[in-house]
């Protein structure tokens, strides 16, 4: 149901474009850049729910579920540390469930207010693609409330953005479908 | 007295692209945004930011806008864009970089301008020992859009395949000009001595890297291990070379960053070009 109402909202707010053209206007880009921060928000905040340790576990797993609807089948999520460059690959529901599996009594996970979001170059087959680079800091305490790790990641985070239509009672109507792609994490100098 | 002037040019330039902090509060910890508006976060952003394609607060601008590539804002813009550590923020260079692209007939970075290459540093397994790979790589239009291809590898091991060696010791092979009245029946010479076999070409040979690099992959004996770094190198400038790289650093002068910038004529770049595209 959710997933029909945001297929509707996404038509309502793009019903009358006309279809796509080569070179889109700087509206449209920014149009397609909200779109695409949406996503990725939804993202920041399914992240938070399943590392938090007051989310039980029936409900961490369905916002991962929630959370695996948001990527391409074969995203991919890359891990370094800043200690080592070597990138270590899970799949998204793997990453997620090693986040909610972590050993802390009590998690703090955050994002900075920041959302720098690429220009949209498109690929062979005419998809747009882009990527939207957001902070995170991470900070996990143990029973005594002793602060025990602490990091800040930066995720690069892929978009695909395509052109699709669909048949409203009886009307053909053009709506941009985005999904996000293989995601980049990597720990930076704590600020 | 140079370098405290620039340290504090440097914090003006920061701020500037800065002035949008704002300080969040999570538990005890106050999280400073400053430093992750200056940062540099992309090089896409290291693109738009070199143009002037978007403001110090990180929004694009429309390419209506009057300040969209305002060469007065870019004067100001792009000293942030240079690694301080090593060019400070009044050398010479660095001065006559900016003038030389703000100027009226003022040079911008394109992403599907051409003739900027990324170099992946890699390691891959040859015959079981972990080598390092330089990977080159350009962006190449294709169908409705673009990809990042392949253009040259640079491994220490198959430079060892083609050694120089000595002029003197090159001249002594080679098949004499009347070998084909004797129907090459001294071409066995050629073979006697493997490492050799590359003086008997043309003196215009130049060892294909990638087509190796592609039948060691194919036969299995070099096998992907993992990246380990990136770096740019830019010849889109006219009459400037300059590399990007990635600075993990605190202070408002970090993220992608020019690291190596040279003044180099255009009938200069040829040459070196042809190492990232033969």
């Amino acid at each position: 149901m959710k997933k029909i109402i945001a297929t509707l909202a996404f038509v309502m707010c793009f019903a009358g474009i006309a279809l796509a053209q080569d070179e889109l206007s700087f509206e449209r880009k920014q149009a397609i850049d909200s779109l695409a921060l949406e996503k990725v928000r939804d993202l920041s905040k399914y992240i938070k729910i399943v590392g938090s340790k007051d989310t039980p576990f029936s409900e961490a797993n369905r916002v991962i579920d929630r959370a695996e609807e948001l990527f391409m089948s074969d995203a991919e999520i890359g891990v370094s540390s800043i200690h080592s460059n070597q990138i270590t690959y899970y799949r998204v529901r793997k990453y997620l469930e090693h986040l909610m599996r972590l050993n802390y009594d009590r998690v703090e996970i955050e994002w900075y207010n920041i959302e720098y979001v690429s220009d949209l170059q498109r690929q062979p087959d005419g998809t747009y693609v882009g990527v939207i680079t957001i902070f995170q800091t991470f900070r996990g305490y143990d029973a005594e409330g002793n602060l025990v790790y602490k990091d800040t990641t930066k995720k690069d985070i892929t978009v695909y953005v395509r052109r699709k239509e669909t048949q409203i009672g009886g009307r053909t109507i053009g709506f941009w479908d985005v999904l996000l792609g293989d995601m980049r994490v990597k720990e930076t100098t704590d600020r | 007295m140079w370098t405290r002037f620039g340290n504090i040019a440097l914090l003006i330039i920061g701020l500037l692209w800065a002035s949008a902090t704002t300080a969040q509060t999570i538990g005890d910890f106050k999280m400073d945004e400053t430093e992750l508006y200056a940062m540099t976060k992309q090089m896409g952003q290291f693109m738009r930011r070199f143009n002037y394609e978007e403001d110090q607060f990180g929004n694009k601008l429309n390419p209506k806008d009057p300040k969209y590539r305002n060469n007065e804002m870019r004067r100001q813009s792009l000293p942030i864009l240079f690694d301080q550590e090593k060019y400070g923020t009044q050398t010479e260079l660095q001065r006559y970089f900016i003038e030389d692209v703000t100027k009226g007939d003022s040079t911008f970075m394109s992403f599907l301008g051409g003739r900027w290459y990324s170099e992946v540093s890699t390691t891959f397994k040859y015959n079981g020992t972990d080598v390092s790979v330089l990977l080159i790589l350009a962006v190449e239009q294709e169908g409705l859009g673009s990809k990042w291809v392949l253009t040259n590898v640079y491994c220490s091991e198959f430079n060892k395949l083609f050694p120089k060696g000595e002029l003197a010791e090159r001249e002594r092979h080679y098949l004499h000009p009347m070998s084909h009245e004797l129907d090459f029946m001294n071409i066995y010479k050629a073979f006697q001595d493997p490492d050799l076999i590359e003086y008997y070409a043309s003196k215009d040979y130049q060892p294909d890297y990638l087509t190796l690099f592609f039948y060691e992959v194919k036969q299995g004996r070099l096998v992907f291990q993992h990246v380990d770094g990136l770096k740019f190198h830019v010849f889109q400038i006219k009459d400037w070379y300059f590399e990007v790289s990635w600075f993990d650093r605190k202070g408002l002068n970090s993220g992608w960053l020019m690291s190596n910038v040279i003044y180099m004529p255009e009938k200069e770049k040829t040459n070196l070009i042809k190492f990232y595209q033969p």
